[in-house]
């Protein structure tokens, strides 16, 4: 099957991801896929949930931060900033207590808490998915083209989705229990309803958001994942132990594209013997990758002779994709 | 007897028959209620004592509820009785 026939095939599927290890060509990939869409009369929303992305350099057009911006007709990117995100959502959090209070200043022990839970490690990346909830919820496009975060993250994300998913239900029954102690007092002291619960309330809206963005990556009716690999060992290694640990999330993983070929007919010419020697060791972990996951590899891009950035760069890239 | 006064003689019944039945009754079940309060906290914000078990960025959405709670909860921590001696 080629890469163009799964789209054709399964125009259901409109959460289109590209994940692999880092600089294999994820962010050149959604980018060149997002505009053969786009040609196609889709309406679609490329964007990167990766810090070091770099659809700014791809698009020759500055996207951090600044929400969706219309590329050319039909075509939309968006470059999410965590970091400023995660600043907006803390100052959300700082007014509630303000609020609720009547205080003129958040106490110190709270500050402290607030400052440290935003610099631990786990935080920027819930705040990418949570963000992304938002994109996809909020927006009207056809496809949704993410550009994923390195592979380690997104499984970092679907195991914590699993653990949360359980604790949160065991936090909420804690919860539920509490709200049956109080129900009684109040009953015993013949006051009238208790007040809403707005913690559990909260918990609840938790639960929904986790699920959500979980939801999103292993939906299998309407997600694709597309893994980018080069033909290198190592990568190649990598991507096959990640394709079994995508698999056991329930990721429907849609196939795989080989970036970095180098094109074959430079051995008709006089190349040299460093060439040659490149070439038979792709030749090689081509072939093994074709014994392994022969059937699943929908495309081989070839090296570029220049950097994939402006559009008429993505056009020759996105014809050679969907050949 | 004016309707004042029985009025408040009634209300005093109430409390008495109140005090005698139930007091207690819903005393305890505030305590338990309490406690579950402070099990709660520990294991939502847990992070103030070192222990993450909720994702923090969502954790956060729960401290403006509990901003109140913390004071008592880290001394309550503290204390060398165990949080489930009160529970159970």
């Amino acid at each position: 099957m080629a890469l163009k026939d799964v789209f054709l095939q399964h125009p259901e599927r409109r959460y289109i991801m590209f994940g692999g290890g880092g600089g294999v060509g994820k962010t050149t990939f959604s980018a060149a896929t997002a505009y053969w869409l786009a040609r196609q009369g889709k309406k679609v929303l490329v964007f990167s949930v990766d810090p070091q992305a770099s659809l700014t350099d791809i698009f020759k057009r500055d996207l951090f931060g600044k929400g969706p911006v219309k590329i050319m007709d039909n075509l939309w990117a968006q470059e999410i900033d965590a970091d400023r995100h995660i600043r907006t959502y803390q100052q959300e959090i700082r007014q509630k207590i303000l609020d609720m209070y009547g205080l003129p200043k958040v106490p110190e022990e709270i500050e402290n808490y607030i400052q440290a839970a935003s610099s631990e490690p786990a935080m920027e990346e819930s705040a990418i998915f949570d963000a992304v909830v938002d994109v996809v919820m909020q927006g009207d496009y056809d496809y949704y083209i993410y550009d994923l975060v390195p592979l380690g993250h997104a499984l970092y994300y679907l195991s914590m989705a699993n653990v949360y998913d359980e604790w949160i239900n065991k936090i909420t029954k804690l919860r539920e229990e509490m709200r049956e102690y109080e129900e009684m007092v109040s009953r015993l002291r013949r006051e009238k309803e208790t007040e809403q619960d707005q913690i559990l309330n909260e918990l609840l809206y938790i639960k929904n958001r986790i699920n959500t963005s979980a939801g999103i990556l292993t939906d299998k009716t309407k997600t694709a994942f597309f893994f980018v690999l080069i033909p290198e060992a190592g990568v190649i290694n990598d991507t096959q132990k990640a394709a079994r640990l995508f698999a056991q999330f329930d990721v429907p993983i849609a196939g795989y594209v080989v970036n970095r070929v180098i094109p074959r007919d430079l051995l008709n010419q006089n190349i040299p013997e460093y060439l040659r020697r490149r070439v038979a060791m792709q030749d090689q972990h081509m072939a093994e990758l074709h014994a392994a996951i022969g059937d699943q590899v929908l495309a081989m891009v070839p090296e570029m002779d220049r950097d994939v950035t402006g559009l008429p760069m993505i056009e020759k890239l996105a014809d050679i994709m969907f050949a | 007897m004016s309707d004042d006064e029985k009025k408040s003689w009634l209300q005093a019944v109430r409390e008495t028959i109140y005090g005698m039945a139930a007091h207690d009754m819903s005393r305890a079940a505030l305590r338990t209620r309490a406690s579950m309060e402070h099990l709660f906290i520990l294991i939502t914000m847990g992070d103030l004592l070192g222990i993450p078990i909720l994702p923090p960025y969502y954790s956060l959405r729960l401290l403006p509820y509990v901003v109140p709670q913390i004071s008592t909860w880290k001394r309550r921590m503290l204390r060398e009785k165990d949080v489930a001696d009160a529970m159970f």
